[in-house]
């Protein structure tokens, strides 16, 4: 009796902690089936290899034509080169999202744009032939934006530009900067599709977990993380001054060539824009990725489909891109209201993505703000 | 049967209302009103002084900037810095260099704790000079080195570059983050809050009759408390009225008061802190020292509180990056850690003088940080990581998890 009394006691005492120990219940079971092998299949084998690969041609034309160049530093070669420097800038847009696996590991995007780049110290690194770009320290003063100022900001006209690589009393230095630039990008896209191809693919595509260590969360949150970071804040938001006081034309990508930061953005929001539909980065078929797997959640916001909102907010954004002044620099002196429209819209997919897809996903965004110190 | 379900009953409404919220307010047999703000006059004067704070919190922002200024700064220099003398030209701001105030006096001084314990102020002190030393003598040099265990050098935190020793500890996060503690926290909780100060000598009967300090407009009691008060605030926006720009003021207690307030698990303790400084404040002009106390003990416990969170914070966070698998990426939040860890030493229990964590237990947190392996955060396990994290939290009422999260 002392023990039926104690444990209908229990009893009670356990309902009632139980009864008052919180909130959230855990999500719903959801029968999630997807193929997500699949859809790494289809993201490794006909985006992202691909894209690499084409990149990858475009770095070693501009190697060549470095060398080329560093042989007759004539105004004819600076064009040719600087012509191939900006198809490979370009190229780099379908392949900057992807930042895992060997990527991650050399901190492709870092290594290869950060803007805007470190002028005074690039001067510096060429007087004293001294500089290691494996340094962490050095990203601000390597990848496509150093080779910006070095084809396009040392001088005015591309006759005085040339000069810096002849007649300079340290025109070795100038070309010796230059070379190990354009090595320095190609060697790191060679060894990032190296090592796609050489077995990276197959652990990728296997991986096929619904954990945070698992392939889909982990490159939905490099996609994310991309889309936030690197193309609203960084093409858009910072030079216009949304985390400032003031706008910072200076921070615009492509500074120097100065009419090229519209197409890097139209190149990055295309590739977004593919890579959300899982299309095939040579052709127009589509194969499975976010939309089909949404298709598949069969999720609903405000009536739409989650999907065909986010296409039309891409839609949406890549109109008001389209307005822009082909150098972001005229657009943020002259009306910078455009740029601060484009970047709103660009925020709505943020919210889009970051938000309503990773729900539908049960993906945990792996990243949060640094905390400024 | 009756007796078992009468007893049952009265069991369950206990504890039905022992969870039916967070506590009821104390009941105060003479209640003090609280001010709107801390604004506190006699006359037309403000009694609210605090400027020897906000000097040290300037002089500990540019110290510990200075640890990464690799083209000016030398051991010499850093060192005068932290033991700043009146004329010299240790800082960039004028009133500073001027100054006779300097941080390494207040070091670890607190009269309850170091009072009559002055060989352990000496070795914290040490431990201090030992971080400007070595940032000068192992990370300096190395400073065009990418680093790797058992090497001091770079390593990239995102697009950011860190600085590190040869086991991966960044030496100016483990200065100002374990000042945090041993000048700020140590001196408010330990010291100008502390009852031997406040009621030092004649100053109650002082304060009873309105005795101000000679040519002050404050008494001797407000003035300690307003010192205690101004190494939270002492560089707000608003003095008055601080929890507006809580967390921006300084990269010290203010900034992780802030920070520690943004996580929805302690959502109210910016604002518990306030409310506790500016009701003790008046409960001292209103001469009611039992109110004054009770609000000394939420200092403490609130204060102690967001040390303990914001290291496991960073300990978890740590973690996080060691299991992704980006171990360099964790070196930053395990640096602001080991500084966090190094500033419990200076918590405190809010019942009673003694310290909520020992020198011992303190220092056999650091070790497991630093030496459980030979390479200190290259080869440290999420496992230790945990491990330390509920040692800190099983003093508190809160969970890992909570603390963890944002």
């Amino acid at each position: 009796m002392k023990f039926l009394k104690l444990g209908i006691l229990l009893a009670f005492i356990i309902a009632a902690i139980t009864a008052c120990s919180s909130d959230n219940d855990s999500p719903e079971e959801t029968n999630d089936t997807f193929d997500r092998g699949a859809m790494l299949t289809n993201w490794a084998d006909n985006i992202i290899i691909p894209a690499y690969t084409s990149f990858n041609a475009k770095v070693v034309e501009m190697e060549a034509a470095t060398t080329t160049f560093n042989a007759a530093p004539t105004v004819e070669n600076l064009q040719t080169l600087r012509s191939v420097w900006k198809d490979a800038y370009v190229s780099f847009q379908n392949v900057s999202m992807f930042e895992i696996g060997k990527a991650e590991e050399v901190r492709f995007r870092n290594r290869l744009n950060v803007y805007p780049t470190n002028v005074v110290q690039i001067e510096d690194f060429i007087a004293t032939g001294n500089y290691d770009f494996a340094l962490p320290s050095t990203i601000d003063k390597q990848g496509f934006p150093a080779m910006d100022y070095m084809l396009n900001g040392l001088a005015e006209t591309d006759a005085e530009i040339v000069t810096f690589y002849t007649s300079n009393t340290n025109a070795e230095g100038y070309k010796n900067y230059l070379s190990t630039l354009s090595e320095t990008i190609s060697n790191l896209s060679n060894e990032v599709l190296t090592s796609w191809t050489g077995g990276y693919r197959d652990t990728f595509v296997a991986n096929t977990s619904s954990s945070a260590s698992g392939a889909v969360d982990k490159l939905t949150n490099d996609y994310i993380f991309y889309f936030e970071k690197a193309l609203r804040a960084g093409k858009v938001g910072i030079p216009a001054g949304i985390f400032s006081n003031g706008t910072l034309p200076q921070n615009v990508e492509a500074f120097y060539k100065k009419d090229i930061s519209k197409e890097l953005l139209l190149g990055a929001i295309d590739a977004s824009v593919n890579f959300f539909n899982g299309k095939s980065f040579n052709g127009n078929t589509t194969g499975e990725g976010f939309k089909s797997y949404l298709g598949y959640l069969n999720t609903i916001k405000n009536g739409a489909n989650l999907s065909a909102l986010i296409n039309d907010q891409f839609n949406v954004a890549q109109n008001k891109a389209n307005e822009l002044n082909a150098n972001f620099v005229q657009q943020i002196d002259t009306d910078n209201s455009k740029m601060l429209a484009t970047y709103d819209e660009l925020q709505r997919l943020v919210v889009l993505l970051k938000v309503d897809m990773v729900q539908a996903f049960d993906v945990t965004i792996d990243y949060v703000d640094a905390d400024g110190d | 049967m009756k007796n078992l379900l009468s007893t049952t009953l009265i069991f369950s409404a206990l504890i039905f209302a022992s969870c039916s919220s967070d506590d009821d307010n104390p009941i105060v047999q003479n209640t003090v009103e609280a001010p709107a703000t801390y604004k506190f006059m006699r006359g037309s004067e403000s009694t609210v002084s605090f400027d020897g704070q906000t000097t040290r919190i300037l002089m500990a922002g540019e110290t510990a900037n200075a640890f990464m200024d690799f083209d000016n700064t030398t051991e010499a220099s850093l060192l005068a810095m932290f033991n700043h003398q009146a004329g010299n030209n240790d800082f960039s701001e004028a009133s500073l260099n001027a100054s006779d105030k300097n941080l390494r006096s207040k070091t670890a001084t607190s009269y309850d704790y170091f009072f009559t314990n002055t060989s352990e102020t000496a070795e914290i002190r040490a431990d201090f000079e030992n971080y400007i030393s070595s940032q000068i003598n192992e990370v300096f040099p190395n400073n065009m080195v990418v680093a790797a265990p058992g090497v001091a050098g770079q390593i990239a935190d995102g697009s950011r570059t860190r600085y590190v020793n040869a086991k991966g500890l960044e030496y100016n996060q483990a200065f100002a983050k374990s000042l945090l503690g041993a000048v700020m926290a140590d001196q408010m909780l330990n010291n100008y809050l502390s009852t031997a100060v406040l009621d030092e000598g004649n100053n109650r009967e002082n304060n009873d009759n309105g005795i101000t300090e000679q040519n002050r407009a404050y008494t001797t009691m407000e003035h300690k408390w307003d010192e205690a008060y101004g190494y939270l605030y002492g560089t707000s926006a608003n003095p008055e009225n601080p929890n507006l720009t809580i967390g921006e003021d300084d990269k010290f207690l203010n900034e992780y008061v802030g920070r520690v307030n943004d996580d929805p698990d302690f959502s109210t303790i910016a604002a518990e802190i306030f409310d506790a400084f500016k009701l003790g404040r008046g409960a001292i002009v209103a001469k009611n020292y039992e109110v004054r106390d009770e609000q000394v003990a939420i200092i403490r416990e609130k204060i102690s509180e967001v040390i303990a969170v914001r290291g496991i914070y960073y300990l978890q966070a740590g973690k996080n990056k060691i299991v992704d698998g980006d171990r360099q990426g964790a070196f930053h939040a395990l640096s602001e850690a080991y500084g966090f860890v190094y500033s419990l030493r200076f918590t405190r229990k809010s019942d009673n003088s003694t310290p909520l964590f020992t020198k011992t237990e303190v220092d056999a947190q650091l070790d497991m940080l630093m030496d459980s392996s030979n390479n200190g955060f290259w080869d440290i396990t999420p496992e230790t990581l945990d491990a330390v994290s509920e040692a800190i939290a099983a003093k508190f009422d809160f969970t890992v998890s909570q603390a963890g999260s944002l």
